[in-house]
């Protein structure tokens, strides 16, 4: 069996100490930043990137992985304890995981949060290495005009997924294609509004600007509303489940598994959505649906399985076209590039160790995260009690060199700067940052190849629709756009989002 | 009779429509040329144009539909001032103070953006931090940027 070939290469790839080592530390960093509130993972991946530039290929984006579903993780435990969940995907865990540790059930919440979060993830995992190959293989017969019609479906499907308005989710995708363009034109060499700024030359910097409207913004929002934070956190006792409880999470943990991994693969999937559509799910057809609300662990079984499963099968579009389905993937594509990597179907077959070895080191990551947080539950407490106006000076601080560090020039520092002032002020008019990123990462990889089937067309845009993948890949398009556009459908949309 | 109904939502519209029209303007000596032989300019002036018009559908939704008006919102114009000029300040003090005095006085200058802060806690987390990035990023990470730059001549000389 290949498979079993390609697992044993990544094996010993992500089994390497120096792997293992920085899947650790990612795994590490990312629960302990992912314990803080008002740090998500977006930002914190972007403000963690320059530390990875100096490491080989596979070690970076095994590290950023492990940050990712460390995050994720972190996220719950927080939401458990305190009610306050330390980013979005958990904020479904926070309603029933409260009310458990309120009940004195915190430790049995936290294990059914890691099992769960583990088998979603092994299972997410195996999916991944099954379906990513054929689905390369797909793509590798992709032409311009597919191109081109593949990343118009994932823009329009974001934009769809998304919450908030739709126009404006479109406009921010179109600004952010627009600060794609950014820099020297690749075919003809001619400079695209660089102002004769020489570091302009070679367009905006994605991680300077992510860090800009992600990071220093969430800083701006944050200290808008500052109040202290009194934790009473309860002691966490008992992490074994009881008989019947763990007969109780089962289907709920398969439930949540196969929507969240099919969720994940969506474009603007991804953990988020997973969660609160598993929660949703679970609350009408489990048999306990009186308890929701009050301590069901059900409730913390479901969407923790799916928002992990959702955000490993996210990888899938990111690995085998090259595509991003959300805002942490685009920065996993802008990763790969600074690493001389481009991502798309090739890497299956020209990077093997490192495709495979991120496949299986994040199912390594996944079980060192069970293994290291039930013990270390305590120190991620403690990690709460750290003010906020102690924390967010040292983000801006860490932000600043990082930014510095990615050309070791101030402009991008400037960059970022002005992009956190954009961001803020976009988000002041209810824009959401998260289409603007998509876009600008898209952008590039849209124009040369709308540019180059044109050409191949003679400028003739029937291409488009005469390719019958490409035409069938444009009509999804539409059909998603029309779902979301009529009436009785946007309104379960608006209330999937404000349940 | 046409009345704003959403003002936040006709204020986010015009921006798109302004935002179209600079990079209109700033990349108007762009060739554009045809769907054929696509100049550097037609991809950007396409998609500003098109930003424009979706910034015009955003100013209609905004005359239209009505939305129930949220509370008012805390403004911080200290906070923001403070976050958004530390980069800056950071950018301009960086070559010729070196990190570490750099890296203490964009601290200790943004935590008082908290309304929170007190000096005690700013200095020790600002030397904390200066010490950890000068640690971190000039001795581990061998990062181009010296721990005291030529504006403190003595101590530098030490490093």
């Amino acid at each position: 069996m290949d498979i079993f070939a390609n697992l044993w290469l990544g094996a010993s790839t992500a089994f390497m100490p120096m792997n293992l080592f920085y899947g650790f530390i990612g795994c590490l960093l990312g629960t302990a930043i992912g314990v803080l509130p008002g740090l998500g993972p977006t930002a914190t991946i972007a403000m963690l990137l320059p530390i990875t530039f100096g490491l080989p290929p596979e070690s970076a984006l095994i590290m950023l992985a492990g940050i990712f579903y460390g995050a994720q993780y972190g996220g719950s435990t927080t939401a458990v304890l305190i009610n306050l969940p330390g980013e979005s995907s958990s904020v479904v865990t926070a309603i029933d995981g409260y009310q458990m540790a309120r009940n004195g059930r915190a430790g049995a919440a936290l294990a059914t949060a890691a099992l769960g979060s583990f088998f979603a993830g092994s299972v997410a995992t195996i999916l991944l290495a099954v379906a990513a190959p054929p689905l390369a293989a797909v793509a590798l017969n992709f032409g311009p005009a597919e191109y081109f019609s593949l990343m118009v479906l994932g823009l329009v499907a974001s934009v769809a997924l998304a919450s908030g308005s739709l126009l404006k989710a479109f406009a921010m995708i179109v600004f952010g294609l627009i600060l794609g363009t950014v820099g020297t034109d690749v075919e003809s060499g001619t400079p695209r509004y660089v102002f004769d700024i020489p570091e302009l030359y070679d367009g905006l910097n994605f991680v300077a600007v992510s860090m800009g409207i992600f990071g220093i913004c969430e800083i701006l929002r944050n200290l808008e509303s500052e109040h202290e934070r009194s934790v009473g956190v309860k002691r966490v006792t008992g992490l074994m489940l009881t008989k019947e409880e763990f007969k109780r999470i089962i289907a709920p943990v398969l439930r949540g598994t196969a929507l969240g991994s099919f969720l994940g693969v969506l474009p603007g999937g991804g953990a988020m959505l997973a969660s609160f559509a598993s929660y949703a799910v679970e609350k009408r057809v489990s048999p306990n649906r009186a308890e929701f609300g009050k301590g069901a662990i059900e409730g913390v079984a479901a969407p923790e399985s799916a928002n992990n499963a959702g955000a490993q099968t996210s990888f899938i579009p990111m690995l085998t076209l090259g595509i991003p389905g959300n805002p942490v993937m685009a920065l996993m594509v802008g990763a790969m590039i600074i690493q001389g990597i481009t991502p798309g179907p090739n890497v299956i077959s020209d990077e093997p160790e490192l495709f495979w070895g991120m496949i299986v080191s994040m199912w390594s990551g996944n079980l060192m995260l069970v293994i290291l947080n039930l013990p270390l539950i305590g120190l991620w407490v403690r990690m709460l009690t750290v003010p906020y106006h102690l924390l967010f000076p040292a983000i801006i601080g860490f932000c600043c060199i990082g930014a510095y560090s990615i050309n070791n020039s101030v402009f991008d520092v400037f960059v970022m700067a002005g992009f956190s002032v954009i961001g803020f002020a976009l988000s002041k008019m209810r824009f959401e940052p998260a289409p603007l990123l998509l876009g600008f990462i898209l952008g590039p990889m849209l124009e040369e190849n709308l540019r180059r089937a044109m050409l191949i067309s003679q400028g003739d845009p029937s291409i488009f629709v005469r390719s019958p993948l490409s035409l069938s890949l444009l009509i999804f398009a539409v059909v998603v756009l029309a779902l979301v556009l009529s009436p009785s459908i946007s309104r379960k949309r608006e209330e999937a989002f404000t349940e | 009779m046409l009345k704003i109904r959403n003002g936040r939502d006709f204020v986010g519209g015009v921006t798109m429509i302004c935002v179209g029209l600079l990079f209109i303007w700033f990349g108007r000596e762009l060739q554009v040329g045809n769907s054929f032989q696509m100049g550097p300019g037609y991809f950007p002036t396409m998609l500003s144009l098109l930003l424009m018009l979706i910034g015009a559908l955003i100013i209609v939704q905004s005359l239209m539909v009505e939305t129930e008006e949220s509370g008012p919102e805390a403004w911080n114009w200290k906070a923001y001032f403070l976050v958004i000029l530390a980069p800056v300040g950071f950018g301009l003090l960086l070559a010729g103070l070196g990190l570490a005095p750099t890296m203490f006085l964009l601290i200790v200058g943004v935590a008082t953006a908290s309304r929170y802060a007190n000096w005690r806690h700013s200095i020790l987390l600002a030397l904390f931090l200066a010490v950890c990035s000068v640690v971190l990023f000039t001795k581990l990470l061998s990062l181009p940027v010296s721990a005291f730059g030529p504006w403190i001549p003595f101590i530098g000389d030490l490093f």
